[in-house]
């Protein structure tokens, strides 16, 4: 089987797991949407505010909820599961493809369910170049799924996983955030969105050449 | 043991000699007596990334080769950085709250960015405590360190990328925007701290190695009280 085959039945198999446990768009997503309409209920009504943090929330709360799009249990394998993939053969390289992909696809669903949600809520001054937007969530949504999947493979099977997996994915995907909530500024100021997109698009490539190089080592610590 | 305490030896002489240089300087025109704290800045701030980037080169040739004592070093050069990256943002904080009369701007893409660091090498140790097996430990660690390796040249060019309150590198190729004394303090104590680094580095390396050693002796000596089995109850007692 190629290595491209391999990945997708992996991606298929992450997404019909999804499908029967709905893990992801069943429980994070309204956990996600929760935490939006908890915001405007801690902060003085101040409509200007709100329209003006509206983007930044939207931003934070896909980092805060997305992160456990990747973590999710029915991503992971049992190690009974993971001996039977090694004994197939299947490339680690193409399993972690395969797994990033369906989580890329998964955060990408959840971006479409926040974005409108954030507008209703806060309603931000309106973006007049708003579709160049969707490049940088597309961006974000990989970079994210890159580093939760990289990082679930680390801490698979500890103890502390659960606490220990935020702390490690929130401050790298910093490099993703960062970027993207500027060129939403500069999409708002009409002053394109080249830089900070193709700063994300060389941190995307070099998340991918290592996830893609450590698939192997990190195959060996479950 | 001897290269240790010599390399501590130098690092003090060093820094004794870069702290005089910067207490003899005048005060800064602008910054006023707060520019001395240059000296001490800088210095740990390079610290932080040598630190970080040798983590990362360390853990890859763990990665390589197997050999233990090349985690040993990834890992204490970890929490060497840590412990630097830690005085670089107490002195840029004591620094910009003489300067620009706040100590933390969170718009500032230098401070946020150090901070960020800072948490992902914590994040490291972090990793390091909750992986008991010391295999699986050094191969987590030496990925993470690969990947947090990352932040050090985006902090770094952060200045460049993002023109916020943090000033652009003070010194480049074409000379230095600072008074030949501020340099020279700042300089001397980029070398003193880094023979300070290595010496601690050594020193730490050993410690990880014997605690290694130990742990890896104790967990094979019998614990007290496993020579006490349950009794087996007999069928139909």
């Amino acid at each position: 089987m190629t290595f491209r085959r391999q990945a997708l039945v992996i991606f298929r198999r992450d997404l019909r797991i999804e499908g029967r446990t709905g893990e992801a768009l069943l429980i994070t997503l309204p956990f996600g949407l929760a935490a939006l309409f908890l915001i405007p209920l801690a902060l003085p009504l101040d409509t200007e505010l709100l329209s003006r943090i509206g983007p930044g929330m939207f931003w934070a709360v896909t980092l805060l909820f997305g992160m456990f799009i990747t973590f999710r249990q029915s991503a992971g394998e049992s190690p009974a599961q993971h001996e039977q993939l090694r004994m197939l053969g299947v490339d680690p390289a193409a399993r972690y493809t395969g797994r990033v992909a369906a989580s890329t696809l998964l955060l990408v669903v959840f971006e479409v369910v926040m974005a409108p949600t954030t507008i209703l809520l806060f309603a931000p001054e309106p973006i007049p170049g708003w579709p160049w937007a969707i490049p940088l969530a597309l961006l974000v949504a990989i970079g994210l799924a890159l580093i939760g999947t990289l990082v679930s493979d680390m801490t698979a099977s500890l103890r502390g996983r659960s606490t220990l997996a935020p702390l490690l994915v929130a401050p790298l995907s910093i490099p993703l955030l960062v970027p993207a909530a500027q060129g939403l500024e500069s999409i708002r100021t009409n002053n394109g969105i080249l830089v900070p997109a193709l700063f994300m698009v060389l941190v995307v490539l070099a998340l991918a050449v290592i996830g893609v190089m450590t698939a192997q080592p990190l195959e060996e610590t479950t | 043991m001897k290269l240790r305490y010599a390399l501590f030896g130098l690092a003090t002489v060093g820094m004794a000699y870069g702290f005089s240089w910067a207490l003899r300087m005048p005060a800064d025109a602008v910054q006023g007596e707060s520019a001395r704290i240059i000296s001490v800045h800088v210095p740990t701030s390079w610290l932080a990334f040598l630190a970080f980037g040798l983590t990362a080169v360390f853990g890859l040739a763990w990665l390589a080769t197997k050999r233990s004592k090349l985690d040993h070093l990834a890992a204490a050069s970890a929490e060497i950085g840590v412990l630097f990256t830690a005085l670089a943002l107490i002195t840029g904080m004591i620094w910009g709250n003489a300067t620009w009369g706040i100590a933390w701007d969170w718009g500032d893409a230098r401070l946020a960015s150090t901070a960020m660091m800072f948490f992902v090498y914590l994040g490291y140790l972090a990793l390091r405590r909750a992986t008991p097996d010391a295999t699986q430990r050094a191969r987590r660690s030496a990925i993470l360190g690969a990947v947090g390796a990352l932040q050090v040249p985006l902090v770094y060019f952060s200045v460049n990328i993002w023109r916020t309150l943090h000033q652009t590198q003070s010194v480049r190729p074409d000379g230095a925007s600072m008074p030949t004394e501020t340099l020279i303090s700042m300089l001397v104590n980029l070398g003193a701290f880094t023979l300070l680094y290595l010496a601690l580095l050594v020193w730490r390396t050993d410690q990880l190695r014997i605690e290694e050693t130990y742990l890896a002796k104790t967990s094979l000596a019998p614990n007290a009280g496993t020579a006490v089995v349950p009794p087996k109850l007999q069928p139909g007692s």
